[in-house]
């Protein structure tokens, strides 16, 4: 400031250093967890983990956890938990495969992959609006009423496919990305010239001699477009400060006119949306589906959150943190791989012990911005 | 004399078959500091939710600039022009200064993206003219100390609109330092001549270094009221600690020791 009135309370705030603003930010220890694994990987791996092939793998499942993670994030800013996103994964792949196979419910006729996934996000987002407006209602915890959707909606995919199917998997279903540029969009493959470019450089090469990889799984585009939405609404957006402020303090954003019931409410959809982005991605490009397809993610999704710098308590979280987290659990959970001798329950391990870490971590974080209190 | 901004008749407020306020009047002009004063209890903070539209009164009546109001909803109270400010501040410790100034009213540019620059420049402004030149309002408000908490929110009550300017206790979860700061903003808002303040304490010292009027409750009554000339400092003294002689109080504490060392 160009006016300066003597020595004033602001003064007291050090100033810091652009490094030291840049070691404090919520995401810094997602990065640099991030950049020890993609280390670790590439030496343990002989570098197979990131040639055409590993990185088309393992991108694949690093944009599955992102494009959920980010719903989740976006929900625990607002200050409540989805733990129905593995199931709604589960909800949402049996109905569009289902569709796919026996037709549109009510003898409509067949489904057309855009009508399968349409007829499909309704269900979700109705299903998301239903569990945000009991929990903003009933005022209980999201936990445990996201927890018996989590059962409730398990339970309805599996006997949905017995009753119907008399199976609780679907195989075997045409490949619907020949004919269907909405399946193409889905499970087919973007981002081509990257892999052009690499074989025109020279790599990408498979045994004979020819280009190797094509491109990226579809949803590596999926997760950029939701991510990046995701990071415009909060850092600049009137919804992003609502999201906030419903989690700093509901009361104190209530009191000044936000809608926090509309915000949560919304949230829960989006986090319905995102699981159905995850299972429409899945099914599209697989031509498969079974009842246990998401099984666990709930929870990976919410690991990926805290890691990538999300509080528990609301109020504050990063995406970009999210996409490091993402990228992280990504790389390790492919790990077993890459490299033969390591068992996969490492993985597991692995993400107890940087949980655990991550949320002591962001505690520090909290208590620094909210001046230790 | 000029119109009050703010009249109040007769305001009661029950709480089932409690009566937290029985027929309770008041006026506040523009550019007046009016201190309600009285003790843990006496209905200050009822009295301020029925004005700020939180509670509705059980009966009496409320005018603004002489029109009789009906407040169904704190939106409708801060629509007429009352602004709160809380105990709790209603402040979000984990946003930026700028994000908490606009909250729930944030300026708008296309496709709902927030005009961050102005935003920034607006709360910065704003605050200066109360008295704190914030020169990050990037920075978390949870970092500020209380004073300056106390300041974002005036500041804000007053750039959305505030004719009457209410303040609950503003000055008792402060230090020494920060309590004569907040005052100091007060004074300044007072200075600009056209917003009624009504201060909440139970500080007396407080309340005589910046009101023009007292009203004293006790027991959720009106127990005296009167302008600074009017009322010496036993006065106020007596009338604080809910109308009895501080004579009287000090002799019973006499007796008491006495009872003590016996
Ligand atoms: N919502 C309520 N329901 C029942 N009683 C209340 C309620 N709010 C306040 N009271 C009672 O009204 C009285 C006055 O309270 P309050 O206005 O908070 O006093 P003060 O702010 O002067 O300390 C107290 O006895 C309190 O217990
Ligand atoms: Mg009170």
């Amino acid at each position: 400031m160009a006016t300066n009135t003597g020595r004033s309370e602001s003064d007291r705030m050090q100033q810091e250093t652009g490094f030291q603003r840049l070691v404090r930010r919520p995401e810094s220890g997602a990065f640099s967890v991030m950049v020890v694994i993609i280390i670790a990987l590439m030496i343990g791996s002989n570098g197979q983990a990131f040639n055409a092939l590993g990185l088309k793998n393992n991108i694949a499942i690093i944009a599955q956890f992102g494009i959920i993670a980010t719903g989740a994030a976006m929900l625990m800013i607002a200050g409540e938990f989805d733990l129905s996103i593995g199931s709604m994964i589960g909800f949402a792949g049996m109905s569009m495969a289902m569709m796919l196979k026996w037709g549109l419910p009510f003898g409509f006729g067949e489904a057309t992959p855009f009508m399968a996934f349409a007829v499909t996000l309704c269900m979700t987002l109705f299903l998301g609006w239903l569990i945000g407006t009991i929990v903003v209602r009933s005022g209980l915890s999201s936990f445990i009423v996201t927890l018996a959707f989590l059962f409730f909606l398990r339970g309805v995919t599996e006997v949905a496919y017995r009753l119907i199917n008399k199976s609780t998997q679907i195989s075997g279903l045409q490949d619907f990305k020949e004919t269907s540029w909405f399946a193409e969009l889905l499970g087919g493959e973007v981002f081509g010239w990257f892999y052009d470019l690499w074989f025109m450089l020279g790599g990408n090469l498979n045994r004979r001699e020819e280009q190797w990889v094509t491109g990226f799984d579809a949803r590596f585009l999926w997760w950029l477009v939701i991510a990046g939405v995701a990071y415009f609404v909060l850092s600049r957006t009137q919804l992003g400060n609502w999201i906030y402020a419903t989690g700093d303090n509901r009361d104190a954003a209530r009191a000044n006119g936000v809608p926090v019931n509309r915000v949560k409410i919304g949230l829960f959809m989006f986090t319905a949306f995102c699981a159905t982005m995850f299972a429409a991605c899945q099914v599209f490009d697989t031509n498969t589906s079974d009842a246990a397809k998401g099984n666990l993610m709930e929870l990976n999704a919410i690991a990926i959150a805290v890691v990538g710098g999300t509080l528990m308590t609301g109020g504050f979280g990063s995406i970009l943190g999210v996409v490091f987290g993402a990228i992280t659990f990504g790389l390790v959970a492919n790990a077993v791989f890459f490299i033969p001798w390591l068992d996969g329950s490492w993985y597991r391990v692995f993400v107890g012990a940087v949980l655990l870490a991550a949320v002591f971590a962001n505690e520090r974080i909290r208590k620094r911005i909210t001046g230790g209190i | 004399m000029a119109m009050p901004l703010i009249h109040i008749e007769n305001i009661v407020k029950k709480f089932g078959p409690f009566i937290a306020l029985n027929g309770v009047s008041l006026d506040v002009r523009a550019g007046e500091v009016h201190a309600l004063l009285g003790d843990n209890g006496a209905g200050k903070s009822t009295l301020i939710k029925v004005l700020a539209g939180v509670h509705q009164p059980t009966s009496g009546k409320i005018f603004i600039e002489g029109k009789e109001m009906h407040f169904r909803s704190p939106r409708d109270a801060s629509d007429a022009g009352i602004g709160t400010v809380y105990q709790d501040l209603a402040i979000n410790p984990l946003m930026s200064v700028t994000r908490n100034f606009f909250m729930g009213r944030e300026l708008k540019g296309p496709f709902g993206t927030l005009r961050m620059d102005e935003m920034n420049q607006i709360a910065h402004d704003e605050m200066l003219k109360i008295g704190i030149d914030f020169s990050d309002p990037t920075q978390a408000v949870g970092t500020m100390s209380g004073g300056q908490r106390q300041t974002l929110a005036i500041a804000r009550a007053i750039y959305f609109g505030a004719k009457v300017l209410i303040l609950d206790e503003p000055t008792s979860a402060l230090g020494q330092k920060q309590q004569m700061g907040v005052l100091k903003t007060m004074m300044r808002v007072r200075a600009r001549g056209d917003i009624a303040i009504i201060f909440i304490t139970h500080n007396e010292i407080h309340s005589q270094l910046v009101a023009d009027r007292f009203t004293f409750l006790a027991l959720g009554e009106v127990i005296g009221s009167g302008s600074k000339d009017d009322l010496e400092h036993d006065e106020i003294r007596r009338l604080m600690a809910g109308g009895v002689d501080i004579g009287d109080l000090a002799k019973e504490i006499d007796q008491v020791m006495a009872e003590a060392s016996v």
